[in-house]
């Protein structure tokens, strides 16, 4: 059972990545020696690939823009107005949440490494990580935005968080217009995991497969 | 330390490589190298990538990192040998442990938040609306303090409470707990004055890393 990935990335790769190779050799040696068990890592594995992502945060984010005072107790204290939910975990100590306006655009970036709000938002896309991404967005974020397809008038106010110590970030995006009559559970499906990063703008259509 | 990884303000280090929608992971091997590190429950590993020479650092991909890094972590804690890495096979002379987290232990701590936060009362030196200056300090192992921030002036926006400073989390002889506290920086102050007036830059930082301004 816990070999299930790792053959059926054979399944799909003539040649066997080195890594792939090194990291089923270590993983063996783990359980051989008694250190690791193998039900134990499949547990974490279908939880991580399968479990958490930003499905959650979508949903925080859509509660957000119907109900008022749900938004003030999220952005007063983001960890317990997302425990509402049920959302917790590791890199959910404190939870930070932050409101683009069109006056005030957020972005969060972690430039030492990959710090992520994994409760809301899963694990980090590869660009998050990146050594261009981490060292960019700090000194110039608005490049960086543009270059990801966000161009922000010079008017708008620019704010970017380095996460790195006790907190983990998100962005609470601006609600489109022409969703005054959506349901909770539409809206919460406009949201995207790049809008919660701070490098997109929800858009208003998609539902019933526009766009 | 001032190594590769603090790479805050650095330029011509490639393409973001920015793609929609992108997964978390690319690879089997990559989310299992992930629990590994979960199910070992080895620990902080950032030191340990920090210590990975900047060029390897560069080539190697996200996970390959992690890779290196809790092997590292392994070998040095006396866990695992570096032989035994190599052969891909336990030392028939070392005695069978048990493992640290079972299916059920895994299934609760998933979704149990970590508590760092200290219920110590400090004195915290800063107050809301203070002005700091990142002290000029070079550590040489593990630090939260990224380098573009020293010398510069901020202000205090928040305090986050009390937190054990990071630095020394792996000197257990001598952990100092002290307030950590939101800055905010002007995007001037940092990069110069064809920054954008309007932008800005927020961080928490712990009490060690400033001095009054």
């Amino acid at each position: 059972m816990s070999q299930r990935h790792a053959d059926h990335a054979h399944d799909h790769t003539e040649v066997p990545s080195e890594p792939a190779l090194r990291v089923k050799a270590l993983e063996s040696l783990l359980v051989e020696k008694g250190l690791v068990d193998p039900a134990a890592l499949d547990v974490l594995v279908d939880t991580y690939e399968n479990k958490v992502g930003p499905r959650n945060g979508a949903r925080v984010v859509a509660r957000a823009w119907v109900d008022p005072a749900y938004k003030q107790r999220l952005l007063e204290d983001g960890t317990a107005a997302i425990a509402e939910f049920g959302f917790s975990g590791g890199q959910g100590e404190k939870l930070t949440v932050v409101e683009n306006t069109p006056a005030v655009h957020n972005v969060i970036v972690c430039t030492l490494c990959s710090c992520y709000p994994w409760p809301v938002l899963g694990l980090p896309p590869t660009w998050y990580k990146s050594s261009a991404y981490r060292s960019r967005t700090v000194i110039d974020p608005r490049g960086v935005l543009r270059e990801l397809g966000l161009d922000l008038p010079d008017d708008v106010e620019v704010r970017v968080w380095d996460s790195n110590a006790a907190s983990r970030y998100m962005v609470l995006p601006e609600r489109p217009q022409g969703t005054e009559s959506m349901r909770e559970a539409d809206l919460a499906r406009l949201v995207t995991r790049d809008a919660m990063i701070g490098v997109a703008k929800v858009a208003a259509l998609s539902v019933g497969g526009g766009a | 330390m001032n190594g590769i990884h603090d790479m805050g303000g650095m330029q011509g280090l490639g393409e973001i490589g920015y793609k929609e929608n992108e997964p978390g992971f690319h690879e089997p091997w990559e989310v299992r190298v992930f629990a590994l590190v979960q199910a070992m429950r080895s620990g902080g590993l950032r030191p340990y990538i920090e210590r990975i020479p900047a060029a390897e650092y560069l080539r190697m991909s996200y996970y390959e990192r992690w890779y290196t890094a809790l092997v590292t972590r392994l070998i040095e804690s006396g866990i695992i040998t570096r032989a035994e890495v190599k052969s891909g096979r336990a030392d028939p002379a070392a005695v069978k442990a048990t493992p640290a987290l079972t299916p059920a232990v895994a299934r609760e701590l998933l979704f149990r938040t970590p508590k760092t936060e200290q219920d110590i009362e400090l004195t915290p030196r800063f107050h809301v609306g203070d002005r700091v200056r990142g002290r000029n300090i070079h550590p040489t192992t593990h630090t939260r303090m990224p380098r573009y921030t020293r010398g510069k002036t901020g202000v205090v926006e928040r305090d986050r409470g009390v937190f054990i400073l990071p630095d020394s989390e792996y000197v257990a002889a001598k952990p100092r707990p002290q307030h950590v506290y939101l800055i905010h920086f002007t995007a001037p102050e940092l990069w110069g004055e064809e920054a954008s007036a309007h932008d800005s830059l927020y961080i928490d930082m712990w009490e060690d890393y400033l001095e009054p301004a």
